[in-house]
């Protein structure tokens, strides 16, 4: 009879604790699980995929907004990055709850509004909040419309840039009298400018990630192919238009780099190229800007430039933009959206703090600013935002797409030698022939 | 399925190994060098199984700045709670325990009454289509509901139940319908007299199902209830699916899903996990016994 | 008595009909609505080309969703890889936890604790696992690559190799499920009459031969349903995958479940994912029935 008595006060006391939890959560899901009901009005839930240094400046921007804004209760919310995001976000709007507001790649808001999963955004509406086409970079501005609609508030711009160490780069010689980079545009620049490099080193020119990495070959790739006026995808990528003696040509230009020319590394996956560039054992690094905080932390001496025009022809390289959209919602009335686009403002506003972490602010009040031009290296290539070149829109591409990763993993196999650019070319396109073939679920 | 029933208090198994006639004639020098053999290789093995969740449970209470300089020591300078405010501070973790918890319990409980319902109509009355459904029903065993989440996500979304409990609750119950043929096996094993000598007295099916073969299948109640429990707290796939607001989520999928928020935080990750497996590891604890038997009982996961 | 009985029967028969379907009825009704309705559902859509984020079944694709799976080469990756995990964790967890369960049950004291201890991670929510064991892999501060470090070993990268993931989630499913069959196999013991092995060590039988003449023999029943169950849970393997490496990496260790979860849910192609979930399907019913033929002269046995 005693483990029972013992059994049961046990069971009270559990009891007892459930029903005290219940009790206290006064602002328990409860309701919004047996009932469906969504959240209240001063709640403003805000979802993004920004980790590491973009996430740690996200969090402060934030605070800066729950701070100035007391009445409204943010409840921000950072999810894995890549496809487990959209996932997320197209099926918490299938589920009628989506979040208020949720940051999402250009590249990949024009699929979340092909596939109705977006609010579009009335430009009357927007511009009591500032948010005119004037006061945005202009290609991200353009990137933000689907179909004739502006579905997105661009943030920022993130092109692939070229990153180089200031003390090599000036000991072999490649400094102007100002301490920036000469221009390095044409077919050798870049080649002399590495084997100049190498002899101050003696170990590598410059690194590239290519190994368990996809999105980083394409990135160089692809801005190189654009340079030459290549497209990848036609018609809302029901077509392969991948030009293949342009795409051979890059392939063999990146492959004299690395495996043939032994100018970068050809065995170096993404955390290991920063390494290798952060402790000063390559003079140039290739890479998104949001990088910049890693080299800031490890005092590595460097500055950032655009990638050079290799090729000569119209200037291009591969970039997304970070933006804020509104997934669709039956719930969201004028009220709502205008503490959302409060949010969005506040977030705008707060450009200095976003451009340090590399990104190019997209809000053109900013960009113009002084205090922007005294940053430094974030505004030496700021022009290049304009340049920025989208991946070619279809229902499988965007930034950490299907698309990205059977490109980029060709791409990288040809970049450590694995493969060669004769070889690649086929390889990418008969992928890709699949996925065009295939009827768009959106 | 319910044979083992009578092993359920150790009492029946220990005299039997204890017997001291067949003790003693192993207790030989070369017996005592293979029984410390045996013994120390049971120990090296629970060490390695407790090691992960020691470990995670040590890391959790050290300093970040710590675990930076030293992940992997097992010793804090100074112990330290703050990971475990941090996540808790954060307000989610609570209202998954309460998703999770109002979900599985709810799931636990209507599994038993329903199931059982089910179970005692199909093995004790006889009624016309009984061996059709019955056939109907076992088929459901060996659908996996993995294979469903595509059309069952579409059915839910349709009913507008998508980020409530019923999504996971609904979907919970029948797949697979084992606690079906748990009850039924139970309940055949009950002798028929009694349900006869009930009709007798006039009682209605229902009360002989109620206040007779129920009371008597303590074991199958508390084995279903504790796995459908478990079982509904531990889901994965599909809460991850239908629970996509974060208020709503489950413990698990909260867990996971919102963790890369903390950044790389190791001691708050690890303070989360601890917080996840928590709950379940001190009913483990408690009901040892119970959920052993229960697994004994019906081996279904 | 007998009279009340005969009496009773007519009307009786009715009410046991009515009371029979009555009692059966909520269960019936759900079981329809979210079983059989889905099942049925799933199989009509995986023949058009139904989209996620639009509502109906849309156009009429014949058996093409089919054709595409059969001919698709990430459709045979991943089914390769859930077999892969399949053959890489069912040895150790049937091996390891028979003899875990046999030295336990050789034990005099302390049997609940080592009950305790390796029964414990098979009630930890999958969430908190892969949290931990993430950690336990992270190259460079892990635990397990510290220590093989102190011995000089050099660990591979566990997760991020695409030739150890597959084996580094197995390791982990190892640990975090093989109480589940150490408490079957420990409930199978139990049952073993211990007269045997006292006639056996009468007949002077080392603890060796009885392991092979007595204990294995008479767990032959808990080992057939060990495996079984083993098998549908492998077979089903997504939740510590997707949270350990979301199938990577290189897709190296994404399974049929996660083809499907990618496919229905970020492709949103519902009418391809039910496609291949039909043939996920299939397959399992095809081991099903093969283990059934196989196992059928042990299964009258016992």
């Amino acid at each position: 009879m005693r483990p029972m008595s013992r059994r049961d006060l046990l069971r009270t006391a559990g009891l007892l604790g459930v029903s005290g939890m219940a009790l206290s959560a006064c602002d328990s899901p409860l309701a919004t699980g047996i009932f469906g009901v969504g959240p209240g009005a001063h709640e403003l839930a805000y979802w993004n995929l920004l980790g590491g240094g973009d996430g740690d400046r996200m969090v402060s921007m934030e605070k800066a907004y729950a701070k100035a804004h007391p009445d409204i209760s943010l409840k921000s919310v950072t999810l894995s990055w890549g496809n487990p995001y959209y996932t997320k976000v197209s099926l918490a709007t299938l589920g009628n709850q989506p979040p208020d507001v949720a940051i999402a790649h250009l590249t990949r808001a024009t699929i979340l509004a092909e596939a109705g999963l977006l609010e579009p955004l009335d430009k009357t509406e927007l511009a009591r909040f500032g948010f005119t086409e004037e006061n945005f970079t202009k290609t991200a501005w353009q990137k933000a419309h689907t179909n004739g609609k502006l579905y997105a508030i661009p943030l920022d711009t993130h092109p692939f840039v070229m990153y180089y160490n200031t003390d090599i780069c000036k000991k072999a010689g490649l400094l102007d009298s100002s301490g920036k980079l000469r221009n390095l545009d044409g077919p050798t620049g870049l080649v002399d400018a590495m084997k100049a490099v190498q002899r101050v080193t003696g170990g590598y020119g410059g690194v590239v990630a290519m190994t368990a990495e996809t999105a980083t070959p394409w990135r160089i790739f692809s801005s190189l192919y654009w340079q030459l006026g290549g497209t990848v995808l036609a018609d809302q990528g029901r077509k392969i238009v991948l030009d293949e003696a342009k795409a051979e040509r890059v392939l063999g230009y990146l492959a004299s780099l690395t495996s043939k020319g032994k100018l970068m590394p050809n065995n170096i996956d993404y955390g290991a190229a920063t390494t290798l560039f952060a402790s000063g054992k390559a003079g140039f690094y290739f890479q998104g800007d949001w990088e910049i905080s890693t080299f800031l932390t490890a005092k590595t001496p460097f500055s950032m430039t655009r990638l050079p025009n290799v090729f000569g022809g119209a200037y291009a390289c591969q970039a997304d933009s970070h933006s804020f959209v509104l997934p669709r919602s039956a719930s969201r009335d004028a009220e709502k959206r205008a503490v959302i686009f409060g949010f969005v403002r506040s977030m705008l506003d707060q450009s200095a703090t976003w451009a340090g972490g590399g990104h190019i602010p997209a809000w053109v009040p900013f960009q113009k600013s002084e205090a922007y031009a005294k940053m430094s290296p974030q505004s030496d290539y700021a022009q290049v935002a304009n340049s920025a070149h989208y991946d070619d829109d279809a229902w499988y591409s965007g930034s950490g797409s299907d698309f990205e990763y059977i490109a980029g993993s060709a791409i990288g196999a040809v970049l450590s030698g694995q493969l060669t650019p004769a070889a690649a070319v086929p390889q990418i396109v008969a992928k890709l022939t699949k996925y065009a073939n295939t009827p768009s679920p959106l | 399925m319910a044979t083992s029933t009578t092993s359920r208090t150790p009492a029946v198994a220990t005299p039997a190994r204890t017997k001291p006639a067949a003790r003693r004639q192993i207790v030989d020098a070369k017996a005592r060098w293979f029984n410390g053999f045996c013994v120390s290789v049971l120990v090296v093995f629970a060490v390695i199984w407790a090691l992960p969740l020691v470990w995670a449970a040590v890391t959790s209470l050290r300093p970040e700045g710590e675990i930076a300089v030293n992940p992997a020591a097992w010793w804090s300078g100074s112990w330290t709670f703050d990971a475990y405010a941090k996540v808790l501070g954060t307000g989610d973790i609570q209202n998954w325990y309460l998703n999770s918890f109002v979900a599985a319990a709810v799931t636990a409980i209507l599994a038993v009454v329903v199931c059982s319902m089910a179970g005692f109509a199909l093995s004790q009355t006889k009624f016309r289509g009984r061996r059709w459904l019955f056939a109907l029903i076992g088929a459901g065993l060996v659908i996996p509901p993995q294979v469903l989440i595509v059309p069952l996500f579409n059915e839910f979304n349709t009913l507008h139940l998508l980020n409530t409990y019923w999504a996971l609750i609904l979907q919970a119950l029948p797949a697979p319908p084992i606690a079906v043929f748990v009850f039924a096996a139970f309940f055949r094993g009950i002798p028929a007299e009694l349900a006869e000598s009930a009709h007798v007295d006039g009682a209605s099916w229902f009360r002989i199902y109620q206040g007779i073969y129920m009371p008597l299948t303590r074991p199958a109640v508390s084995a279903v209830f504790i796995f459908q429990f478990v079982w509904s707290w531990n889901n994965f796939l599909w809460p991850l699916l239908v629970m996509t607001n974060t208020r709503m989520m489950t413990l698990p999928v909260g867990l996971s899903q919102v963790s890369s928020a903390y950044g790389i935080h190791y001691a708050q990750i690890m303070a989360s996990a601890v917080l996840g497996a928590l709950p379940l590891l001190l009913v483990f604890v408690i009901f040892q016994r119970r959920i052993v038997e229960g697994v004994a009982t019906t081996g279904f996961k | 008595m007998v009279v009340h009985t005969i009496s009773g029967a007519a009307p009786g028969r009715r009410t046991e009909h009515r009371a029979g379907w009555g009692l059966v009825a909520p269960f019936l009704v759900i079981y329809l609505l979210f079983l059989v309705v889905p099942t049925l559902y799933g199989f009509v859509m995986s023949f058009f080309n139904g989209a996620l984020v639009k509502s109906g079944l849309g156009s009429f694709a014949g058996v093409s969703n089919y054709l595409e799976a059969l001919t698709s080469a990430d459709f045979w990756s991943s089914t390769w890889h859930t077999l892969l995990f399949t053959i890489m964790t069912t040895p150790p967890l049937v091996i390891v936890a028979l003899a875990l369960a046999i030295l336990t049950d050789r034990m005099r004291h302390g049997r609940w604790f080592f009950r305790l201890v390796f029964f414990a991670p098979y009630v930890v929510p999958v969430a908190s696992v892969a949290l931990i064991w993430t950690w336990l892999y992270t190259p460079k501060i892990g635990l397990w690559e510290s220590w093989l470090g102190a011995v000089g070993i050099s660990a591979p990268n566990w997760l991020g190799d695409p030739n150890w993931a597959m084996a580094s989630v197995a390791l982990t499913t190892v640990w975090w499920t093989l109480g589940f069959n150490f408490v079957l196999y420990l409930a199978g013991l139990q049952e073993i009459p211990r007269e045997l092995y006292e006639a056996s060590a009468v007949d002077g039988a080392s603890p060796w031969s009885q392991l092979w003449n007595i204990t294995i023999p008479m767990l032959r029943r808990t080992t057939v349903l060990v495996l079984l169950l083993q098998a549908i849970a492998s077979l089903k393997v997504f939740d510590q995958i997707y949270l350990m490496t979301e199938g990577g990496p290189n897709f190296a260790t994404r399974p049929i479940i996660g083809y499907i979860y990618d496919i229905g849910f970020t492709d949103f192609r519902t009418g391809y994912a039910a496609a291949i979930s039909t043939l996920y399907f299939v397959l399992i019913l095809t081991v099903s029935v093969i283990w059934l033929l196989v196992n059928r002269r042990q299964l009258r046995e016992v």
